[in-house]
């Protein structure tokens, strides 16, 4: 395994950091936030910063933001919450489900539920609500799903500040392209096979969208039932399933080869590993063939599941958790996989970096 | 009246590990007593109240053996020299 890479590890119980910077040996330190929920979490490595971002919420006290910088030996709680529903919304925030960094230096967002999107343009010191989705006349429309209604996937473009798009379970793909003023709906295709009208203008319980590395407006989408691919910047979606055993999956992501990783799941009402068999399915051609992925992998009375945010890569190093707390990594785009740990608390979200 | 407030120690991280403080001036209801507290411990206040500025859904605030969600919430009169702030029974 390479010897510059950090995790990020976000669990029902706290967050855990790995780092495999000791001849490629994985030393853990956590938990961190014990006892507490972490469904998000961000390291921004821009402007030399090294500063660790955390979303740990306790179903006491609520959800907040927390920040360290000092590679996480000590984490801050400021008197007065980051982010905060504003009194005229009427709501209080329920939980953190994503942090991004923008295309500026000093940008990043922040997906909450109740469904909003903050952003703070000053590295993190102050955080707004963004107004043009929150009065998005479909906003009242939106319903939740098992999750709680959250807009749980952000993603920017590096060269672009005003493109952003945004998912939302149950809302679907919304965008923006100019800088989150004005937001679009990019539903078209997706199905919703739980609704009387399977494809509605919005109401998708999409679960996660990936952009390619190289190709700034293609796509993958894993649905709630149903895994697809845009070619026109996540205005319209074309099924993409050849070669998979079952359409059902939370988590998705493209290394920087372009392949795509999705963890295919039993259909809705099942939710976990097909035939008992851990299999991390890849596609190398954009969605033509998925093929199954088993070195490394329990192939015997595996019964998993994988959360959206819990699917995550760094260059062509690939990294998966699960709700029974295993933590499994590859270093090689796939091709073998290790277990890293065991014994974790159930795992929310993983975050991968190259150091 | 000077009322003692006893906190859970699960809040101790924002209180500089203390789990109990005692306020001495005459509060009318719990809501005033609160805001006394929040001078005291301004980092308990986000982690009490919600962004409505309610009791959150799993916080208890009992005055004397009351609790106060079931009566007037921070309205509620103040009859006690007790105000005991804790944790619900809940999670998983």
């Amino acid at each position: 395994m390479a010897d510059n890479t950090l995790l990020m590890v976000g669990t029902a119980k706290g967050l855990f950091l790995l780092r495999n910077d000791n001849g490629g040996k994985w030393t853990l330190d956590g938990p961190h936030f014990a006892g507490r929920a972490v469904y998000s979490a961000f390291f921004d490595q821009r402007k030399g910063r090294n500063e660790m971002w955390a979303a740990p919420t306790s179903w006491h006290f609520g959800a907040e933001l927390s920040k360290s910088t000092d590679m996480g030996k000590t984490w801050d709680a400021p008197e007065k919450m980051r982010v905060k529903m504003p009194k005229p919304t009427k709501k209080s925030l329920e939980n953190i489900w994503q942090i991004a960094a923008g295309a500026d230096p000093d940008t990043l967002y922040v997906g909450v539920a109740p469904a909003a999107l903050f952003e703070s343009h000053d590295s993190g010191k102050t955080f707004q609500l963004n107004k043009g989705l929150w009065s998005h006349p479909h906003r009242k429309k939106w319903n939740p799903g098992f999750g709680g209604l959250c807009l749980h996937t952000i993603v920017t473009d590096a060269k672009n500040p005003n493109d952003i798009k945004i998912a939302i379970s149950t809302g679907g793909v919304y965008q923006t392209d100019d800088g989150g003023a004005t937001w679009q709906v990019s539903n078209t295709g997706v199905k919703a096979y739980f609704m009387p009208n399977q494809y509605p203008e919005f109401g998708q319980c999409v679960h996660k969208i990936a952009r390619h590395p190289k190709k700034k407006n293609t796509f993958f989408l894993q649905n709630h039932h149903g895994v697809y691919k845009s070619t026109d910047g996540a205005t319209t979606w074309k099924e993409i399933e050849n070669g998979l055993p079952s359409n059902f999956g939370f988590g998705l992501t493209v290394s920087d080869n372009g392949s795509v990783f999705i963890v295919p799941l039993l259909k809705d009402a099942e939710r976990f590993t097909p035939e008992g068999k851990l299999r991390v399915y890849r596609t190398r051609d954009e969605g033509k063939n998925w093929e199954p992925l088993t070195k490394g992998l329990p192939q015997k009375h595996a019964y998993e599941v994988i959360l959206r945010d819990a699917v995550a890569s760094t260059g062509n190093n690939i990294f998966f958790g699960t709700k029974n707390g295993k933590l499994f990594g590859s270093m090689d785009d796939g091709d073998s996989w290790k277990m890293i740990e065991g014994s974790l608390p159930e795992i929310c979200c993983v975050k991968a970096y190259t150091l | 009246m000077s009322v003692t407030v006893y906190l859970s120690g699960h809040l101790k991280s924002y209180t500089g590990g203390e789990t109990q403080t005692q306020l001495e001036a005459d509060f009318a209801t719990v809501g005033e007593t609160l805001d006394s507290l929040w001078k005291v411990f301004p980092a308990l206040r986000d982690r009490i109240l919600n962004e409505q500025g309610e009791i959150r859904q799993h916080v208890n605030v009992f005055s004397g053996s009351d609790d106060v969600k079931r009566l007037k919430g921070l309205a509620t009169p103040l009859r006690s020299n007790e105000l005991h702030i804790f944790n619900a029974v809940s999670g998983g």
